[in-house]
């Protein structure tokens, strides 16, 4: 019972214009759930779409993606819209640069406007030893071909004049760390802009369907059981970033990750007056980061809440720093009211970077450890995950993120902090 | 969940603690002790530290679906003096 999802086109808008409500169709279709599959892919979030369009694309398997919820219910609808490929490592920048790239053209490749914004991201620094820390990790990208500025104040004041970096504060800022090809995208639109394109290849996405084991004759799984019942799968991807702990329960194997939240907020609209991404780590204590949507709306979010949680509440004196901090950047907004507060429960590695392994049997395949990083990483981690659930290797992209590196110490972490999600 | 009560202490706000993890199983590796995580929606059993206050380690059990803190005790089991 597939509907042809049209092409969209300026022609097809204006076709829209005149044809009324009649034109519009839902984005993706509500299929029945079969029996069998090439893969099962479980959670329709952004790695789970994104991996499901790419082995439908690029590897022509049959595919369906299984949801608790709802598309886009979790992590994907809850971040804070912000890509980048900041990184230090080369593990990490290599990958997130690829995930940039794709990010640029991602629009042109679903036919479906993802909304990506290059209006740069801008790290402060508030002390020399910011600068050098920075002055490292910003040499380290440009040797990796990656866009990078280090700024003084005169060339910050020129990039973003709205931070008046020169205005006496607390925490005097004495520099700048921007790329220029970071910025936002839609995040909602990601969720529906790859389900769409999934499901026009046919994939089946199916709601309220929740997966409760695997089934496996020795080494090998031969499908999930779930609330719809029993579906056999040749290879399995859980792409459940949040909750990926409990599946490691589920299958009886630990993992090196603890579940915390992250919460973020967004302002009433306001007139634009912030055109640039701004990552502001205030000294001892708090952490924010704000821009502005297309709407006008603020769009905030700090540290972690800190211990593990399922919550999605957020703790209150999270948000008052978080709220502080901005403050602290624009006293003008000082009066400008909160609107909405939300959290997304995070899968929070011991060195800060992400999983992309086999997990257990021979066929089934974890997208994980995404802490506070998933949202950018979709793309990249889409096409590059498929091709592992497709050939069983990876690819050298995300060879870096195997899971043996726990026990063999090749850790990534960029972080220098040591096996705690937390910093102490 | 916005406080803990510290038995020696009393009930004081969250932001004087700071979770450090989650309790290893006992018997486990030296890596799964420094590594591995033991992840539960209903019952999470955690060390914490009231870092603002007396600095004692506590021995904490919680409800991460919920937030109810159901226990937080010395770790060693032992009374406040």
């Amino acid at each position: 019972m597939s509907i042809a999802t049209p092409r969209y086109s300026a022609w097809s808008l204006l076709r829209a214009r005149f044809a009324g409500d009649g034109y519009w169709r839902p984005l993706w279709t509500g299929r029945r759930l079969q029996s069998s599959y090439d893969v099962v892919v479980v959670g329709a979030g952004g790695h789970g779409l994104a991996t499901a369009y790419h082995l439908a694309r690029d590897h022509g398997l049959r595919v369906a993606v299984l949801e608790k919820r709802l598309v886009g219910y979790g992590n994907v609808g809850r971040n804070t819209t912000i890509v980048r490929s900041n990184y230090l490592l080369p593990e990490n920048h290599y990958f997130y640069e690829d995930s940039l790239r794709r990010w640029e053209t991602l629009s042109r490749d679903l036919n479906y406007n993802v909304m990506y914004s290059p209006r740069g991201v801008v790290d402060l620094a508030l002390s020399d030893d910011d600068l050098a820390g920075m002055a490292r990790r910003g040499n380290a990208m440009r040797l990796a071909g990656i866009d990078c500025e280090l700024l003084d104040l005169g060339a910050l004041e020129r990039f973003c004049p709205e931070l008046e970096p020169r205005r006496e504060r607390r925490f005097p800022i004495v520099g700048a760390l921007v790329q220029r090809r970071g910025g936002t995208v839609r995040h909602d639109a990601v969720a529906w802009g790859y389900a769409r394109a999934a499901s026009a290849l046919g994939v089946d996405i199916i709601e309220d369907c929740e997966v409760t084991g695997v089934h496996s004759t020795g080494s090998v799984a031969t499908g999930v059981e779930t609330s719809r019942g029993r579906v056999r799968a040749e290879r399995i991807l859980f792409a459940t970033a949040g909750h990926t702990g409990l599946i490691g329960r589920m299958l009886g194997v630990p993992l090196p990750v603890e579940t915390h939240l992250l919460q973020a907020m967004v302002s009433e609209p306001i007139k634009p007056f912030l055109h640039t991404v701004v990552v502001y780590v205030f000294p001892g204590h708090g952490e924010t980061y704000i821009c502005q949507s297309d709407r006008g709306g603020l769009v905030m979010g700090g540290h972690l809440d800190g211990f593990p949680s399922y919550t999605r509440e957020g703790r209150w004196d999270r948000l008052e720093e978080v709220v502080e901090g901005a403050v602290e950047l624009f006293p003008s907004v000082g009066g400008v009211r909160i609107l909405r507060q939300w959290a997304g429960t995070n899968d929070m590695t011991m060195d800060g970077s992400p999983i992309i392994d086999r997990l257990r049997y021979d066929n089934v395949y974890v997208n994980a450890g995404w802490c506070y990083g998933g949202f950018k990483a979709i793309p990249a981690s889409g096409a590059a995950c498929a091709t592992l659930v497709a050939t069983g290797t990876a690819p050298d992209l995300i060879r870096g993120f195997r899971l043996s590196r726990f026990a063999t110490g090749h850790l990534l972490d960029e972080r220098g902090g040591g096996p705690f999600p937390v910093r102490l | 969940m916005t406080r803990l009560i510290c038995p020696f202490c009393g009930p004081r706000h969250l932001r004087e603690f700071e979770f450090h993890k989650t309790v290893a199983a006992e018997g486990g590796s030296a890596f799964a002790r420094v590594y591995e995580r033991v992840d539960s929606a209903e019952l999470s059993i955690e060390h914490w530290q009231h870092v603002g206050g007396c600095r004692g380690w506590l021995l904490v059990r919680r409800n991460p679906s919920t937030g109810a803190v159901t226990d937080c005790q010395l770790v060693g089991g032992g009374e406040p003096a």
